[in-house]
């Protein structure tokens, strides 16, 4: 049978037909090429009509017969029928009696026995309360942080390595790592930068225009720019770009064994593979955030310009506010925020599980991981800034 | 031969990647219901030919025309028609890891068949029965071991009754007893279904037992070196290459 009559085979005769001769015996007659697409509009059919004639009277004494002798073909939907139907027969007790099937078929059809198994139970799942369901939570929060907890030990005694062993880090891989993550991130930095200068000096300004204070936006948005959120764009980037990327790679290298073939090696994976990462991330973090610092400000002097603000205004306003100091604690805070973006995408690409799946799990909970360990970075150290005023 | 015989017509075929070439000027038939193997040392091409085969990789050049239908020109509506007329099982197994097993051989009935979800179920159990994972049916692949991967990639290849089955190392990672009741129910489907079966294989003791022909290919020739019975070409053959392949003769004593 060619490709094309298989499946237009249901516009044909069709190619199983039930027969109730009286309420204790019928028949299913088999005929032509029975396959998956022909027996698609009878199957369902018959078994009702079966189900219907079982109903009536006393099961155990219903006889059917099932006639293949007509058959040109069978193939797995022919027998997965028959097996449903002589199992619907069995289950309510009636007599079931094979006819003319072939014995090729035959064969086939005893690797099948018993037909029953084919039939599972259906077995209820059992249900998590909530008490269960809240221990289990919390178990799994304890070993995430027992986890993070020896990673960053494993991360510190190695980052101290590579200090006092700076020929054996893998710098090849620091390079290219540094310029997937710092170079190939500057025209989204640069842009996402730019618009949020904009966005901030509108907004300031709607607010300050009210008291007359619009030449003060300049100095507020620059201050605001180098300290929060030109680190924090850039974090926020590099966790979306960066940080899953680390995940999905190191998560496939998990996947396939390549982690295992570094330990069986004797080869440390977070020496071989995160170290160079994060020290990559050390390097870009900063040099990111202070791209971001210079597009926003910069866009934000161009806002300005609408509300007659010059740039030479702009610019003496933000040498008052602006220091190095408050320069020096965005690029810290930067650093730290790659250090954490990068750490975490390891991390997570490490603890990946098996199977395609579990990478795109690893890239998420990197990014989400990520997010949240800026957030935490973030709120310590405005705590330290505010006692130390650093 | 006639052309309603051949479930698989390859007619000066050349295979390769980009400017390069692995294999050319290929020409031979499967007949339906035959079990062929294609044989050949690593890298030689194996894999290649299969994926141009069933239209997964397009040829340099030839065509391949499955049950008369040409796969190499086909497009849209027929290719699709062409596609679902085979089943494929991959060297890796290549299982939906986010599916358990019956799920993966359901998925392609689901998109194909009308039939409701209990019958498609029994229909997927009776694939996954055959090559001996029906009580795992409920796992997930990354829950079972690569051997039995395989085997579900196997049912899975068979979910919609395909006339001819692409299998890519089936053998390979099985312990013996598995290898020989694959080979087994390889020989049933064959014999008592008239499915056609296209394998790529290295486990000789698997190709004695079920392959009606073989075709040999050779790297350094870029085509077919020996074509036949894999016992007659074992004990008959003159060609140096074939010999030593069928003989497992080590490269050394051979030179």
């Amino acid at each position: 049978m060619g490709i094309s009559d298989s499946k237009s085979s249901t516009l044909l005769a069709p190619v199983a037909i039930w027969s109730q001769f009286d309420t204790l015996r019928a028949q299913v007659t088999l005929s032509g090429a029975v396959n998956v697409y022909s027996l698609a509009s009878v199957w369902t059919d018959i078994r009702e009509k079966q189900n219907l004639w079982l109903g009536q009277g006393n099961a155990q004494a219903h006889s059917l017969i099932f006639d293949a002798s007509k058959v040109s073909s069978l193939d797995g939907a022919g027998f997965a029928f028959l097996i449903d139907v002589e199992q619907a027969q069995q289950k309510a007790g009636g007599q079931f009696q094979i006819q003319g099937l072939d014995s090729k078929y035959e064969l086939l059809l005893h690797e099948f026995d018993p037909v029953s198994h084919l039939f599972p139970t259906a077995t209820p799942k059992s249900k998590i309360n909530f008490i269960s369901s809240t221990g289990m939570a919390a178990q799994n929060l304890f070993e995430d942080a027992r986890s993070l907890i020896t990673f960053t030990g494993h991360l510190a005694a190695d980052l101290v390595w590579s200090v006092r062993h700076v020929n054996q880090v893998r710098w090849g891989d620091f390079v290219n790592t540094a310029v997937q993550a710092g170079i190939a991130a500057l025209p989204i930095v640069g842009l996402v930068s730019f618009l949020i200068g904009v966005i901030l000096s509108f907004q300031a300004a709607i607010g300050m225009e009210q008291f007359g204070a619009v030449s003060f936006v300049g100095p507020l948005a620059a201050l605001g720019i180098v300290r929060e959120m030109g680190p924090l764009i850039t974090a926020i980037l590099l966790a979306g770009r960066s940080s899953a990327a680390f995940a999905a790679e190191i998560g496939t290298m998990t996947v396939n064994s390549e982690i295992d073939a570094l330990v069986t090696g004797g080869l440390s994976p977070i020496r071989f593979l995160v170290v160079p990462r994060v020290l990559a991330g050390i390097l870009v973090a900063p040099i990111l955030t202070l791209f971001a610092d210079i597009v926003s400000i910069f866009s934000s002097m161009l806002t300005m310009q609408i509300y007659g603000i010059p740039f030479i205004n702009f610019y003496n306003g933000m040498l008052v506010a602006v220091d190095l100091e408050d320069i020096l604690s965005g690029l810290l805070k930067a650093t730290l925020f790659g250090v954490v973006v990068s750490a975490m995408g390891c991390l997570r690409g490490m603890q990946t599980g098996t199977g395609a799946a579990a990478v795109g799990v690893s890239a998420t909970r990197a990014v989400v991981s990520s997010i949240v360990m800026i957030v935490l970075v973030d709120g310590i150290f405005a705590y330290i800034s505010y006692r130390t005023g650093f | 031969m006639s052309d309603l015989d051949k479930a698989i017509d390859v007619q000066n075929l050349a295979v390769g990647y980009g400017s390069k070439v692995l294999l050319q000027n290929l020409n031979f038939s499967v007949k339906s219901g035959e079990i062929f193997v294609i044989l050949g040392g690593s890298g030689c091409g194996k894999s290649s030919l299969l994926k141009n085969l069933f239209g997964l990789y397009q040829p340099l050049s030839g065509d391949v025309l499955i049950e008369g239908h040409n796969i190499t020109t086909a497009q849209g509506a027929e290719r699709q028609r062409i596609m679902t007329s085979f089943g494929v099982m991959y060297q890796q197994g290549a299982l939906f890891g986010s599916m358990n097993l019956l799920d993966n051989v359901t998925l392609f009935m689901e998109e194909y068949t009308q039939l409701t979800r209990d019958q498609m179920n029994l229909l997927a159990r009776c694939k996954l029965d055959l090559v001996g994972l029906l009580p795992y049916e409920t796992y997930m692949p990354n829950e079972i071991s690569g051997g039995m991967q395989k085997r579900a990639a196997i049912a899975r290849a068979m979910a919609l009754d395909p006339k001819i089955l692409f299998l890519d190392e089936p053998s390979a990672g099985l312990d013996p007893i598995t290898s020989a009741d694959l080979d087994s129910t390889i020989l049933d489907l064959s014999k008592n279904l008239g499915f056609t079966f296209v394998i790529v294989s290295h486990e000789l003791a698997s190709i004695y037992s079920i392959a009606d022909k073989v075709i040999m290919l050779d790297k350094d020739a870029k085509g077919i070196i020996a074509e036949g019975d894999p016992k007659t070409l074992r004990d008959t053959s003159k060609d140096p290459r074939v010999h030593q392949f069928f003989n497992r003769i080590m490269s050394k004593d051979a030179a």
